[in-house]
């Protein structure tokens, strides 16, 4: 299991990698994430919203009310222009630091 | 099934958002834990071990009711702050300064605290009682732009007193001046002056300020609770 301070740095990442494929309400990416990960990544009510909110004012993901075919009502987020602008250059970032540490040889062999 | 609304409406009772806002999340979040739950049914779980799993997705509601506040006002902060505080307060200060000038060239004498007979080196009084009668307007004024930009107790109280500031920092860098250098500076900036000085300058024109500007809260305070409530 991946600890909290990893998790909080990935987290981003990880919203806006699955939202890039097409938009997603709470619920929806939080289970996309944690099957696409294996269990690894597992976001919980209390990490994922305060953290959509988040970019949700900085403009990297858009929330829009939608209602599904049994009535209910949904808020579905789609990444914007510049979440998409975002998501380049974290996951250049997150890759050489996955190099980084795998360069490392204790790391490596951990 | 848990009624997953009222228990996230109660939760984050404290979660200080514009009404729809506040709507919005506890629907979003309530709408989490609804589908949540019915996962975990699908999957096979009793109804009391998928509701106690939801329950488990927060830990601390208050925390969760602060990360949520911070990350919808966080980047708003300064420009709240310049709506909510500094327009007021400046707005209110200049029109102060404005008034007392126009009142000192074109206004009535003003009335002052020493007679005739006292000796010449008695600190005197100048109180502008035609500024100090506009000053509840002004003061209301404060009060009133500050509520509107939706601003915390201590910002309107702050930008209803505001015009007294300069003079309270004036007591407040000269009267220690004044204890040091007593006997070594002019005699209209020695501590019987500012005695004198405080009344006429700080605390009739703040209390003046606060006659308007306490009452348009309390009033506006007041209408908004009864709009609170009106709309549950």
């Amino acid at each position: 299991m991946i600890g909290a301070g990893i998790k909080r740095g990935t987290a981003e990442l990880a919203v806006l990698s699955v939202l890039e494929d097409g938009p997603l309400h709470g619920y929806e990416m939080a289970r996309r994430i944690e099957q696409q990960t294996k269990g690894a990544l597992r976001f919980t009510l209390a990490a994922l919203y305060p953290m959509l909110y988040r970019m949700e004012h900085r403009r990297w993901i858009r929330g829009t009310w939608e209602t599904s075919d049994n009535g209910r009502r949904r808020r579905c987020y789609r990444i914007t222009p510049s979440g998409k602008k975002k998501l380049s250059p974290l996951r250049q970032e997150w890759s050489e630091l996955f190099q980084a540490l795998r360069r490392l040889k204790k790391v490596a062999h951990a | 099934m848990p009624d997953w609304q009222a228990l996230v409406r109660s939760q984050l009772d404290g979660l200080a958002l514009e009404l729809h806002e506040r709507a919005e999340v506890i629907e979003e979040l309530a709408a989490h834990l609804d589908e949540t739950f019915e996962g975990l049914r699908r999957r096979g779980f009793a109804e009391e071990d998928a509701a106690q799993c939801c329950l488990n997705e927060v830990k601390d509601w208050q925390k969760l009711s602060r990360l949520i506040q911070t990350a919808r006002t966080k980047e708003n902060i300064m420009t709240n702050r310049v709506k909510q505080f500094w327009l007021p307060s400046l707005f209110t200060l200049l029109l102060s300064m404005v008034l007392l000038m126009l009142i000192q060239f074109f206004g009535p004498d003003p009335w002052t605290s020493a007679s005739r007979s006292q000796q010449r080196m008695t600190p005197v009084a100048v109180v502008y009682l035609s500024w100090l009668f506009s000053l509840p307007l002004i003061g209301a004024l404060g009060a009133y732009l500050s509520i509107r930009a939706g601003g915390s107790t201590h910002a309107v109280f702050s930008s209803i007193v505001f015009p007294v500031f300069p003079y309270v920092a004036f007591v407040v860098v000269g009267l220690p001046v004044a204890l040091i250098l007593d006997d070594r500076v002019a005699h209209n900036i020695t501590i019987p002056a500012f005695l004198v000085g405080l009344p006429a300058w700080v605390i009739f024109p703040g209390v003046a300020l606060l006659a308007g500007g306490l009452p348009v809260r309390l009033f506006i305070s007041r209408r908004l609770s009864a709009r609170r409530i009106a709309g549950g």
